[in-house]
């Protein structure tokens, strides 16, 4: 195509990084806050503010609210055109309860799928899900939002885009080019070893953002490259659903044979029988794996083919100590607590395969490793960002010459995507903090605050960068940031005045998960602060040197 | 905890150590670091260097299952040059120390 | 000056995303058919065959994609995509037919 490799891969990166560019830095910023998700949902729903619980006695806590669930209307409305008829309103069949809990939850995520009458697909299931307070089965009330593991991380990797699933898509076809940018990266990077620790701040912007974009890239390059391969290994059963598909008749056959070998029915019996106490066999469970020298908690429960004679129930232990997520699941007849199963120990590939989901999917007890993961994602944020950055200042002169309204355009949307993401990030806390606990759908209102506060910062980005086009910063940026600075500030302050866990209270208490976000919050502020402070000395000068006394004096002297 | 957490600190010093050796190996950040003053061996900085960084592995594979140090050692190493990057572009006298001999 | 290079132009530009995204797509599709058929039928597990497939469907997939930039010819990227999605994607459909 090109006179060589190397220049066809700078066209790769440069084009498909641009435009994948802006759907990537959303995937990464709130990827990075989804490392600490449950944390930012006990900040935004003060009653949840209670320590981590082990998983709750099924028996006692969690049957009588599984026995209470149905599907919201919300969830009910996914069947639409799906069913011969009208969507029913009630859901007695059920095929799965499961509950779900890891060292880092207060609450126990409980949900349950249910048979779908007169669905056009023999298979369908409704789902319903909740949170329960494991301390006494109280499930959390509709429209409170958890902010961060119901908003920030489904953002991350659907965009909350979700019809057909197009925001996946959209997201997983930015990830395979994330892993072309890195790629073509390397290739265009002539001096990969020797630039290694360069960066020369003291060089005009092109420079200083090229270098920051090659370290930011390259000392995190396992990071970048590892996560955008194992999001898309999450997803690849979406992505290709083969065995849905055209290997359909294969997948139905595997899973008949499973059903022989392993001793868990697929099908129901379709005769009723009741469920024994689930809590002895997670006694036994709990027994079986100390026995085996890998004592731990309940990761996962599930019961398959509720009430009838056919139900299992399946025990899985947390991967707490380990990165892969959940196993040594033990099956026990539902009916009679009887053993049907211990999971042998996994395959090679499945033991690769869950290392690389576990990897991304993070539910190991490890604090260094969850900031370190914090920093890779920054990271990968200031990557994309200073590649923006880098885009405009080689373009916008020779832009402004001929006027060409590229260089306008690709600054604007850049200020939006980085400091818009932040002024609508602090909007939404400084919403969920400011708005009534007691306004029904209160998480639709919370959601409505950040895609506006995110459309305006859109809006002023575009207004205010009309010195781009004529080759000059725009104000937009410094203007941004101090408005984001003043959002986290706003944030932590609303925090104190509506709850009273104010830092002082939290860091004496050593309450981490409240106390990490306001110091976050403040950091996150500071930084911008500094940010703004430079760019307006910068612009000071660049005003300066250009004032008609200062060319004069440049003539002259 | 607080013996991982020891560990997992050495790993983090080693691992800025060994990275900022093997910096210090190249011709440009020598002298940014130590001026004119004559140059170390970089045979010796990169030996010490991929000694520090073997060091450090060695350390995380001591705090944690291996599955997850490997992990650790890696992102260490992400921070620990982006600190030596920085360091060498605003403060790099604070790197003088690191290399007294020839 | 001198005029845009042929595989900078519009139609040829287009082309050649194309068959980077779509061709690719099914390319590894028939890759990842194929390799779930042939691996479950040589006796792994079938949800292991279904992630090792899965695994280098993806890598395939990058591969695949910056090949049909590097190639000198777009209409033999096309070629060997199509053709080989079709010989991977039947080839599994045999394997089906065999098993089931």
């Amino acid at each position: 195509m090109f006179q060589s490799f190397r220049l066809c891969m700078a066209w790769l990166h440069t084009w498909f990084g641009l435009m994948l560019g802006f759907v990537l830095m959303v995937v990464f910023f709130f990827g990075a806050l989804s490392v600490f998700d449950r944390e930012i949902d006990r900040w935004a729903l003060p009653e949840s503010r209670f320590q981590p619980q082990p998983m709750p006695s099924f028996d006692r806590v969690l049957r009588p609210a599984f026995e209470r669930m149905q599907p919201s209307k919300d969830d009910i409305a996914l069947l639409d055109g799906r069913v011969h008829g009208p969507l029913p309103e009630r859901f007695d069949t059920v095929r799965h309860w499961g509950a779900y809990t890891t060292h880092r939850d207060p609450v126990v995520a409980v949900f349950a799928g249910y048979e779908v009458p007169k669905a056009k697909d023999p298979e369908e299931t409704v789902w319903a899900s909740h949170a329960l307070d494991p301390r006494d089965g109280r499930v959390l009330p509709e429209g409170r939002l958890r902010i961060s593991s119901q908003f920030f991380y489904p953002l991350h990797y659907s965009l909350t885009l979700n019809w057909k699933d197009l925001g996946t898509w959209i997201v997983g076809f930015s990830a395979l080019m994330m892993l072309a940018a890195l790629v073509s990266g390397v290739v265009m990077h002539r001096k990969i070893f020797r630039e290694f620790f360069t960066f020369r701040r003291d060089k005009s912007v092109q420079r200083s953002a090229l270098d920051l974009h090659n370290l930011t890239g390259v000392v995190a390059l396992p990071f970048h490259f590892f996560f955008a391969f194992t999001g898309l290994v999450i997803f690849a059963g979406l992505y290709f659903p083969v065995a849905h598909t055209q290997l359909r008749s294969l997948h139905e056959l595997s899973e008949k044979i499973e059903a022989r070998e392993t001793g868990l029915p697929h099908e129901r019996a379709g005769v009723a029988a009741p469920l024994a106490s689930v809590d002895a066999m997670v006694a036994e469970a709990q027994r079986r794996w100390a026995a085996r020298g890998m004592a731990g908690e309940v990761g996962y429960l599930g019961v398959q083919h509720v009430g009838d004679a056919n139900a299992y129930v399946s025990v899985y232990r947390a991967g707490t100590d380990r990165v892969a997520l959940t196993g040594e699941g033990i099956h026990f007849k539902a009916s009679t607590g009887e053993l049907l199963r211990e999971d042998p120990p996994r395959t090679a590939v499945d033991s690769v395969n869950e290392f690389l989901t576990g990897l991304h999917l993070q539910h190991f007890r490890h604090w260094l490793l969850r900031w370190l993961y914090v920093l890779g994602g920054l990271l990968g944020c200031v990557c994309i960002a200073t590649g923006f950055i880098f885009f405009v200042e080689k373009r916008k002169q020779q832009h402004a010459k001929v006027g060409s309204p590229g260089s306008r355009v690709v600054d604007a949307l850049a200020v939006a995507t980085v400091t818009g993401m932040l002024i609508a990030t602090t909007a939404m806390l400084v919403a969920n903090r400011l708005l009534s606990e007691a306004l029904p759908d209160k998480g639709d209102w919370e959601k409505t605050v950040f895609w506006s506060a995110w459309a305006l910062a859109l809006l002023h980005a575009f207004a205010r960068n009309g010195a781009v086009a004529l080759g000059r910063r725009s104000p937009a940026w410094r203007e941004q940031c101090l408005l984001a600075a003043a959002g986290a500030v706003a944030a932590v302050v609303a925090n104190a005045v509506t709850t009273g866990d104010h830092l002082g209270r939290t860091l004496a208490d050593g309450y981490w998960p409240v106390a990490g976000v306001d110091l976050s919050l403040l950091a996150m502020a500071a930084i911008a602060l500094l940010a703004a402070r430079r760019l307006g000395r910068v612009g000071q000068r660049t005003a300066a040197r250009g004032t008609p006394a200062a060319i004069a004096g440049a003539s002259n002297g | 905890m607080a013996e991982p957490l020891l560990l997992l600190g050495a790993a983090a010093i080693a691992a800025l150590a060994g990275l900022a050796w093997l910096a210090l190996a190249m011709e440009v950040h020598w002298a940014q670091v130590h001026g004119l003053r004559a140059r170390a061996t970089p045979a010796r900085l990169r030996t010490a260097g991929a000694a520090a960084l073997a060091l450090s592995f060695a350390l995380c594979l001591g705090a944690d299952h291996v599955s997850m140090a490997v992990l650790v050692w890696l992102m260490l190493l992400a921070g620990s040059a982006l600190a030596i990057a920085m360091m060498l572009s605003t403060r790099p006298q604070w790197l003088r120390w690191l290399w007294l001999a020839r | 000056m001198n005029a845009t290079p042929h595989s900078l132009r519009p139609l040829s530009l287009l082309s050649r995303i194309a068959a980077a995204v779509l061709g690719g797509y099914a390319f590894c599709w028939g890759f990842i058919a194929l390799g779930l058929a042939g691996f479950y039928a040589a006796g792994m597990p079938f949800h292991d065959a279904e992630h090792l497939s899965g695994m280098l469907g993806v890598l395939l997939f990058l591969v695949a994609f910056c090949w049909v930039f590097a190639t000198q010819r777009v209409g033999r990227a096309w070629a060997v995509l199509l053709g080989g999605a079709a010989l991977m994607a039947g080839g599994a459909t045999l394997v089906q037919r065999a098993m089931v």
